[in-house]
């Protein structure tokens, strides 16, 4: 377990508001647990874009290959006409593109999320408190020594609820 | 929309209270909920014996035959297919869309479409007869080098009911991992357990919610087109045939129209019970079902429109096969079903032009019942008018359910309101976290 601060605030607000007093004293090395989705906690933080997006693309683009390659690669492979269309009929072929798109975009984004996100784990973060999925914000502060001590007067002065310094 | 805000507002839950209240229904169910269980089942029973003893006996105990080789099995295929799609359009369309208002209905009617997809997914694999042939759908290496036509509509169906069915089921999960962190967090012993390995570790951490947060977006991104895919290829089943009374350009957003004005039907179907039984009235408001039901009648104005534009059109071709085919639909054997489509689609839902009824839980309730049963007969008339009257008067012929479908029909709706009913004690049917979410702002980021 890494020494540190870990704080509990009640609002976002306060919590955006720690943060960003934390991070203008220097500290940075900073997790924090929030029962909501807040883009407002990732701005403080600065942290701007995920790798997702990069992961859903190229979920994307392979399936649209593979629907084009298993529809026209099986009808090249058994070459047998039917209703007078020629062997690769584009335009029917683009709705097997289409769906395996979708599908492999979501596939591929959910594999992201478990991905970067580090899930499944079995443990929880022994920082962790069971109120930070009801109403708690949890601010924990990696430090030692005397930034330990400035980490905790900081978040004493921002309001935090519930202070616990971790040696 | 400001109109739900306001209402969440004047109730002031807390954070805490959303959590509390949205939980509480999961608990061990008393003994009414083992009853209506038990209904549910003795359904499933009854159609699943119908099903065992087709397949014994072959699919002659069923009534399609010759014209009409496509009955009850596949009008009721079509109507799981639409009613399934207002979850995803909900909670994919309304979200792209920053609509406050889909927060607390979103889950019920995503759970809704999941549970509709299966429910439909079954009627092609009755409908087949054979059952145990239906792998012949899927694209693999056999043995014989033999591939799906990749040209026609039904393998297209295949693709996308089932790319349809992963991706709702992906992003109903994906919007339940923090939620079932919150179940966790309250359980003790194995449902600690099993809440834990659902919500995979999920601990709100910032890099979570990062991720998540954009996951969500892209799978809202996708489903959208995906909704309005689904069903414009169940429609080209029909329009792809140069059947008359199929064989027309409308059919894929007239089918998409049916579909979200059924599925919505639905919803409000499901929800007023759900909001009176859990005690949701701070959550669910009156504005959401108003919203809804605003929904319901753009929609069947569509509906409607489409239904006037398939008699212009037929009248417009000069073709006196399809004009016949139209006037046999309204005049014909299946008259009835299809004055019954008139009323319940295009005439019942008129009343919510007035706020009032919009606003009337009652109303709404008894309206929606309506609906379901009208778009159940839409499909009917669609399939069961066009084949039994086709090109040929030699071959002109009348098609009647056997009890065997109609228990079949019976099974598939106690199916979907079994897994609903599971679903409603053993999930949160409000997303806690988007409530909490909303809470959160409305009040400044502060709360009591």
């Amino acid at each position: 377990m890494s020494s540190g601060v870990l704080a509990q605030y009640d609002t976002l607000h306060g919590t955006v508001a720690a943060i960003e007093r934390l991070r203008t004293a220097g500290h940075t090395d900073i997790e924090v647990f929030s029962p909501i989705p807040a883009p407002e906690i990732e701005e403080a933080m600065d942290i701007h874009s995920s790798p997702v997006r990069i992961w859903a693309l190229v979920g994307g683009i392979t399936g649209c290959m593979t629907g084009l390659l298993l529809a026209a690669g099986t009808s090249l492979g058994y070459p047998l006409v039917t209703q007078g269309k020629p062997l690769v009929s584009f335009p029917p072929f683009v709705v097997f593109m289409f769906e395996l798109t979708v599908l492999l975009t979501g596939i591929f984004g959910l594999v992201a999320l478990l991905v970067h996100a580090r899930r499944p784990v079995i443990n929880l973060d022994p920082n962790y408190r069971a109120s930070f999925s009801v109403d708690r914000w949890g601010v924990f502060i990696s430090a030692d020594g005397d930034e330990r001590i400035k980490a905790e007067n900081l978040v004493r002065e921002t309001g935090a609820l519930d202070i616990e310094v971790k040696a | 929309m400001a109109t739900a805000e306001v209402d969440v507002r004047a109730a002031s839950p807390t954070l805490a209270d959303a959590n509390r209240d949205i939980t509480r229904p999961i608990s061990r169910p008393e003994r009414r909920f083992f009853l209506i269980l038990g209904a549910a089942m003795a359904g499933i029973g009854l159609g699943a014996g119908a099903w065992f003893y087709q397949i014994g006996k072959g699919i002659g105990v069923a009534g399609i035959t010759h014209p009409v080789f496509w009955g009850v099995y596949i009008t009721t295929f079509v109507f799981w297919v639409g009613i399934a799609h207002s979850g995803t359009l909900i909670s994919a369309i309304l979200y792209l869309f920053r609509s406050g208002w889909r927060t607390t209905i979103n889950r019920t009617a995503e759970a809704m479409t999941i549970f509709a997809v299966m429910t439909a997914g079954l009627f092609p694999l009755i409908h087949l007869g054979r059952v145990w042939y239906f792998y012949y759908l899927m694209p693999y290496p056999s043995q014989r080098q033999i591939w799906p036509d990749f040209r026609s509509p039904l393998v297209m169906d295949v693709f996308a009911v089932s790319t349809y069915l992963t991706i709702s089921a992906l992003f109903w999960y994906t919007g339940l991992i923090p939620d079932f962190a919150v179940l966790r967090d309250r359980a003790k012993g194995l449902a600690y357990k099993i809440y834990g390995a659902l919500s995979l570790g999920w601990q709100g951490t910032v890099s979570e919610w990062r991720h998540y947060r954009r996951l969500y977006l892209y799978m809202a991104g996708i489903a959208t087109p995906l909704v309005l895919s689904v069903h414009s290829v169940v429609s080209w089943d029909f329009a792809l045939a140069i059947v008359p009374g199929w064989h027309s350009t409308i059919f894929a957003p007239y089918f998409v129209a049916g579909a979200i004005f059924s599925g919505v039907a639905m919803v409000i179907t499901l929800m007023i019970p759900l909001r009176w039984a859990f005690g949701l009235e701070a959550y669910i408001t009156k504005n959401h079902f108003e919203n809804m039901a605003k929904l319901i009648l753009l929609t069947s104005s569509i509906v409607g429109f489409s239904y006037a534009t398939e008699f212009f059109v037929a009248y417009y071709s000069a073709d006196p096969i399809e004009i016949e085919s139209f006037r046999w639909r309204a005049f014909g054997a299946y008259a009835l079903p299809f004055w019954a489509m008139v009323f319940c689609n295009v005439v019942v839902p008129q009343a919510l032009w007035f706020r009032k009824i919009r606003r009337s839980l009652p109303a709404l309730f008894a309206m929606t019942i309506f609906i379901n049963i009208g778009m159940w007969y839409e499909r009917f008339v669609i399939i069961v008018t066009s084949l039994a009257h086709e090109y040929d008067p030699a071959s002109w012929g009348l098609y009647t359910p056997s009890w065997v479908e109609i228990a079949i029909l019976i099974g598939s709706f106690c199916w979907f309101f079994f897994w609903f009913l599971l679903f409603s004690r053993s999930l949160p049917v409000i997303s806690i976290a988007e409530v909490k979410e909303h809470l959160a702002h409305e009040q400044g980021g502060h709360h009591e």
